[in-house]
């Protein structure tokens, strides 16, 4: 029964044209961006983007998706999971679909997990599609000599793919926790602009705050602060640490994002 | 048996019940919605709802369904309590609240898989079947492929209802179901309602036109300003209401005189009298007349319309309220 559920949940996802038209433009920051390194790199520049990062692309097409994900974290990966878990609670409320549901009838905290798992599936999904498509954009665009690390040495092939599908899973991973934070927002509103509003403000406010080294103290709490330590995969051998502290502050925002959902849909009159 | 406001009256029946509420209320914020609600849904009834607008129905029937927590009062829903027995009761349930919900960017029938897909007692393999018959009886086969963002009120609204009969039920809950139908769709889900009640589902119909229930109904209760004002079988309420006794004779003066030697009391009316029934029955009425040598063509027992029985229910109280308003008014004067 639950399995179906979550089929149900994932093909109603993806029959949203709002859904089709999002994973689009996610799939086209890879293409841009290796299209970008590679008429920087033509023209003898220097090439773009920031410095370290973007000089190690030229010639390593393997880099384009870590460098796709790594860049899409801080905004755009955010506010299509906060559509998501925005449709979920609030937009169903909105439509009058959630009562629906209810009178099926899905316990109130099993409707919460297929919404989670939907959440889950999608982002991985659109994860996956990114760096897929980076992969094969990277080194159409740049070519393919392995993946040369943030710490100079070079990775066959083979481990290179190793660190993108581990990348994969870690930005799918802040993705859902940003997610189940939006759904707790998600059902206890039926307006789903006010989940992204609110979503994409906090992630904003977030990342404003982390800039200001006199609020050095509240950083460990900031969703947003662990973001850049995720590019250690790209570090040989992996320092796990920071790593480590980013997805179990990830984990943190999961469980109390899944915790007051499930508080509030329990209580709440449909 | 007496219809008043302060003591709803309720028919005693000891058949089953498919739904029960006791001393229900339910407030938002300040506002008392529900108020000693006790509504008793009898097993195979066609029970109708009626109340003006705001009187409660709706959140009479969302607490029903357990989508809505009372603030107070209990709750028996196929004999089990909610909310804890939800799950257990509300699978033989089919409901239409407060309008059909469905998502505009799909199809009627993708509509009616998403539904079918989170029903517990439809096996996978049976979906689809089950969808497309529901598609059938609510007559939508031509628009089941269309989004849902075009149809119609009243297409919407039928699409509700093959929701509601996606699984064989045994209790059905239609808020307003005939809202924005035609005069032909109306009739369908009348007929609709019928099939339900001979194949022995309960169904509760919640309305506020009148025509509609006196039609299709076997059972009423009646709201006001969130509390049951009356309830029991269409039948019997509304004998209790029109409790008078409609005479054509052509000796008015000679009836008049011997039911006012008989202490009855009536009125000149039409071609005859109307003669009250309080404190005596019709056949006295008639021997008190043939008596009296008032000769008698036809006497009828006068028929309360539904209309007139929920004026009555519903004004009185309104009347009544005026008069207390008044009340206090006087007093403050003095």
């Amino acid at each position: 029964m639950i399995t179906r559920q979550f089929g149900s949940e994932v093909r109603w996802m993806l029959r949203r044209p709002r859904t089709l038209i999002g994973l689009f433009g996610l799939v086209l920051v890879p293409i841009i961006i290796s299209f970008g390194i590679w008429t920087a790199s033509d023209e003898g520049e220097g090439g773009g983007g920031p410095p370290g990062l973007g000089a190690i692309l030229q010639g390593n097409g393997m880099v384009v998706p870590i460098f796709t994900l790594f860049l899409s974290l801080n905004l755009l990966l955010p506010l299509v999971a906060s559509i998501w878990a925005a449709d979920g609670l609030a937009g169903e409320a909105q439509h009058g679909t959630l009562r629906g549901l209810l009178v099926a009838p899905v316990s109130r905290v099993r409707l919460l997990f297929v919404k989670l798992f939907g959440l889950t599936a999608m982002s991985l999904f659109a994860v996956t599609l990114m760096a897929v498509v980076g992969i094969i954009s990277g080194t159409a665009f740049l070519g393919n000599d392995g993946m040369m690390t943030l710490s100079g040495t070079t990775l066959s092939t083979a481990e290179g793919l190793v660190r993108i599908g581990l990348f994969i899973l870690l930005v799918t991973f802040q993705m859902v926790a940003i997610g189940a934070v939006a759904l707790a927002v998600s059902s206890a509103t039926e307006h789903p602009l006010v989940v992204q509003a609110a979503t994409m403000t906090t992630i904003i406010v977030f990342q404003v705050l982390g800039q200001f080294t006199s609020l050095d103290w509240l950083h460990p709490f900031l969703i947003t602060t662990g973001f850049p330590g995720l590019i250690d995969v790209m570090r040989d051998p992996i320092p796990w640490e920071q790593i480590g502290d980013s997805t179990l502050l990830a984990g943190c925002y999961l469980l109390i994002g899944t915790g007051l959902a499930a508080i509030r849909l329990v209580t709440k009159d449909s | 048996m007496t219809t008043s406001t302060s003591a709803p009256v309720t028919a005693p029946s000891k058949t089953a019940v498919a739904a029960r509420t006791k001393g229900l209320r339910k407030e938002y914020g300040s506002t008392v919605a529900v108020d000693r609600v006790d509504l008793e849904l009898p097993e195979g009834a066609v029970l109708g709802m009626l109340g003006p607008n705001g009187s409660g129905k709706t959140t009479t029937i969302r607490m029903l369904l357990g989508l809505v927590r009372p603030t107070q009062g209990e709750i028996e829903l196929l004999g089990r309590p909610l909310p804890e027995g939800a799950e257990q009761a509300l699978p033989h349930v089919g409901a239409l609240v407060e309008g059909p919900g469905f998502h505009p960017f799909l199809s009627g029938r993708e509509n009616l898989v998403r539904c079918a897909a989170f029903e517990p007692l439809l096996p996978r393999k049976e979906i689809k079947q089950a969808v497309e018959d529901a598609i059938e009886r609510v007559g939508l086969a031509q628009a089941a492929h269309r989004r849902y963002r075009g149809y119609s009120l009243g297409m919407k609204q039928r699409l509700g209802l093959a929701a509601a009969l996606l699984v064989p039920r045994k209790l059905v809950v239609l808020d307003e179901p005939t809202n924005g139908l035609d005069p032909a769709g109306t009739r369908e889900i009348r007929k609709i309602i019928g099939d339900l009640h001979a194949a022995g589902s309960t169904v509760l119909v919640s309305s506020h036109l009148l025509s509609e229930v006196e039609a299709t109904c076997t059972h009423v209760a009646v709201l006001h300003r969130g509390t049951v004002v009356a309830q029991g079988e269409l039948t019997e309420l509304l004998q209790a209401g029109g409790s008078a006794l409609q005479v054509i004779t052509p000796d008015v003066e000679t009836a008049l005189s011997a039911l006012r030697q008989a202490k009855i009391s009536a009125r000149p009316l039409g071609d005859g009298l109307r003669v009250e029934l309080a404190g005596t029955s019709a056949p006295q009425v008639i021997e008190t007349l043939v008596q009296g040598g008032a000769r008698v063509f036809e006497a009828t027992r006068w028929k309360t319309g539904l209309e007139e029985l929920f004026a009555r229910l519903t004004e009185a109280e309104e009347a009544e309220r005026g008069m207390s308003a008044v009340d206090t008014l006087d007093g403050g004067r003095r």
